[in-house]
């Protein structure tokens, strides 16, 4: 019945060529989150705004990101684009369809923060002399940071797992790349990515723990 | 754009497609929810201590993508010789992920249920089993349910990764038809509305009852 | 799974206690009345599929003589490149006909026949890219099917280049998707997809521009490694198949011109 005999040793020997792997899409996960952030942010404010056009549009990106799968969304960055004639890399393809995902499960998670925010904050902000921006940036938004950081935190750890998308698009820096090419070469599919699933588990582990310490650190008073 | 060499059957090749990803989903939300429910209720009834092992499985799921465990899957049960269909093997490797977040939210509904109402049945010479099918178990759905639908659209939309191994679901017909008619951008937007088309309503469905049952 | 499967235990038992009896894979196969075979079907013309989305091509057919020898009907499991070898390994086709390039660090994994088929590698580029030649690549954005011969080789290249990128893509059909959007600037593929694929004029702006002086890509037939009696009798097919000249048959069919040769001069196999 198990005539399969593991080959561990290919394995191990290509842990550091992994490891350069893993810091590439630990890299492309912190890069996507910072993206997607600061677009998510612009998307809520477009979404609070009496502007149609612009609440559309914010409407529009978030539906969209949070009703097609993320490999769709990362094909699409890349061949989908490219029939236009717009060249994304591989690495630039994966790092927008990430971000533009991102940032539509971040807004949608900002609307529901904000919801806990008394309306009446705002008003008391804005009787102090305050723009509706200011009232935002220094009222709201601090404690709408606040509410949505542990689904952000949530978010990060998907934005790790979705770089192994990135084979699909021509990818091969990245832990999943990697794994794949080595893969292609020996076919020992299974000890390849069972490593590559438990620097994955460590990568995610690391990042959770460090969101958390973050936490108490930034939120306490 | 509209000009186009897409044939009614090549429709109906993406139509199978559909049908495809939506079997994969429905067998896999239907037993990864079945899964889900009895590891919640287990974690619930165990404690956080006795149930560190079953969490730290569970959390495996949750932290390694999708790709590798389909991939490991499929290695996994060729070693063993199972023999399984790319069907089978996707089913079941998709059934533990759904199953892996499920009794996150099981757990979850679960434990919003005041003790003080548990309490309170148990002292009405209700069972354990009695608390959990009248008790627990209604105002638990209520919670989760939104949460469980949400869940259910992920999985929807995370079965795309099953191309890998071989099956011809919505994103791999795609592809087949672009091979072939090499209109990238037509065949795709078409793909992308078809999920559209089946998560969008769903979606608001959630919004929906996650708006009227939260304000009572 | 296997329908003879309570027949088989019934024999085991009855045969257990003298001799250790034990049906091969060759005589699952032909008592199962299928032969199930990986192949690629977005390789053309090797592997395709037609209007109706039913495969076509060369192994195809190569698939279907085989199981007509063997007096059973032929099931073509359809297996994106990277999936060739789980799908063997896990018992879901008997035979991979799928381009397969013996190399000797996959003859570790799975049993290779002697070759059936022989790719020259040609390099194709976009008419935009001024690629001219194999050493105009030099610089430019390269990409193969990943895990393929030329994918390995054209790796290597670049490296020892050290300017320019390489991409592998997991079809090959994306490679010429990706190679007429001008996303990279030249691939390097074997001669038929290459021809096949210019030809076919589904690609604007494309054309193979020359050779790449890498060594023919032998390709083999694949089953497990220890399944001794059915790689002899692949090999044997194989010879037949060229000997009664139904390899140059089918090559006229679905590529044309001149026949390679699948032996090579000096040595043995």
């Amino acid at each position: 019945m198990f005539s399969y005999n593991f080959h561990w040793n290919q394995a191990f020997k290509a842990l550091p060529q992994m490891l350069d792997g893993a810091l590439v899409t630990l890299q492309i996960a912190l890069l996507s989150m910072a993206i997607g952030l600061a677009v998510a942010l612009a998307l809520t404010l477009f979404r609070l705004s009496e502007n149609r056009v612009l609440s559309g549009f914010a409407t529009v990106w978030v539906e969209i990101a949070r009703n097609t799968p993320a490999l769709f969304q990362i094909y699409m960055a890349h061949f989908g684009l490219g029939s236009f004639g717009i060249h994304l890399s591989p690495y630039t393809a994966l790092l927008v369809g990430i971000a533009f995902n991102n940032a539509g499960y971040l807004a949608e998670n900002f609307r529901g923060a904000l919801k806990a925010i008394p309306e009446t904050q705002t008003r008391a902000g804005r009787s102090l002399g305050m723009t509706p921006l200011m009232a935002f940036r220094y009222i709201v938004m601090p404690q709408m940071l606040r509410i949505a950081f542990l689904p952000a935190t949530n978010q990060m750890v998907w934005a790790i797992l979705m770089t192994s998308l990135g084979v699909t698009v021509g990818m091969n820096t990245d832990l999943a790349g990697v794994t794949q090419a080595l893969n292609a070469v020996s076919f020992r599919t299974f000890e390849f990515f069972a490593l590559a699933a438990v620097i994955y588990y460590l990568i995610a582990k690391a990042v959770t723990l460090a969101a958390r310490l973050a936490a108490t650190r930034m939120f306490r008073y | 754009m509209f000009d186009t060499a897409l044939t009614l059957a090549d429709l109906g090749f993406l139509a199978k497609g559909a049908a495809m990803t939506l079997a994969v989903t429905a067998v896999s939300v239907l037993a990864g929810t079945i899964l889900g429910v009895v590891f919640g209720v287990l974690r619930n009834q165990l404690g956080t201590y006795w149930s560190l092992p079953l969490t730290f499985l569970l959390d495996i799921f949750r932290s390694v993508p999708l790709l590798i465990q389909l991939v490991l899957g499929n290695a996994l049960q060729s070693i063993l010789k199972l023999g399984w269909a790319p069907f089978t093997t996707s089913c079941v490797v998709l059934s533990l992920y759904t199953a892996a977040y499920c009794t996150e939210i099981v757990r979850g509904g679960i434990s919003a249920v005041p003790t003080t109402t548990r309490r309170a049945a148990r002292s009405l010479g209700m069972t354990w089993w009695q608390d959990m099918r009248y008790i627990v178990a209604p105002l638990a759905t209520r919670v989760s349910l939104p949460a469980w639908i949400g869940l259910t659209l992920g999985v929807m939309k995370d079965s795309a990764l099953v191309l890998w191994l071989g099956l011809i679901e919505l994103l791999r017909a795609s592809q087949i038809l672009v091979t072939r008619l090499q209109e990238p951008l037509f065949i795709l937007l078409i793909c992308g509305a078809i999920y559209f088309i089946i998560s969008f309503p769903i979606a608001r469905l959630g919004g929906y009852l996650e708006k009227r049952w939260s304000n009572d | 799974m296997k329908k003879t499967s309570v027949l088989a235990f019934g024999l085991v038992a009855a045969t257990a206690l003298t001799s250790p009896a034990k049906a091969d894979k060759l005589d699952d196969i032909i008592s199962s009345g299928t032969l199930r075979c990986a192949v690629v079907l977005d390789f053309p013309p090797m592997g395709a599929r037609d209007e109706s989305n039913n495969p076509i091509g060369f192994d195809v057919d190569y698939c279907n003589d085989l199981a007509k020898a063997l007096g059973v009907t032929a099931e073509i499991v359809e297996t994106p490149f990277p999936e060739r070898i789980p799908a063997l390994m896990s018992g879901r086709v008997d035979v991979g006909v799928a381009s397969t390039s013996d190399t000797l660090e996959r003859a570790k994994t799975v049993g290779m026949t002697i070759p059936y088929f022989a790719f020259q590698m040609a390099v194709t580029a976009n008419d935009k890219s001024g690629v001219k030649s194999f050493e105009d690549m030099k610089g430019k954005v390269v990409g193969a099917t990943a895990g393929t011969f030329e994918a390995i080789a054209l790796e290597k290249t670049v490296k020892e280049w050290g300017v320019g990128e390489f991409r592998p893509y997991q079809t090959q059909a994306d490679v010429f998707l990706a190679l007429s959007q001008g996303q990279i600037d030249a691939t390097v593929s074997t001669s038929t997809v290459a021809q096949s694929n210019v030809k076919g004029g589904k690609f604007a702006g494309i054309s193979v521009v020359g050779n790449a002086p890498y060594d023919i890509d032998y390709v083999a037939l694949f089953t497990n490694r220890e399944e001794y009696g059915l790689i002899n009798y692949l090999n044997l097919f194989i010879n037949q198949q060229v000997r009664t000249g139904r390899y140059n048959e089918l090559y006229e069919k679905w590529v044309g011109g001149e026949v390679p040769s699948l032996s090579i001069n000096g040595v043995y196999r």
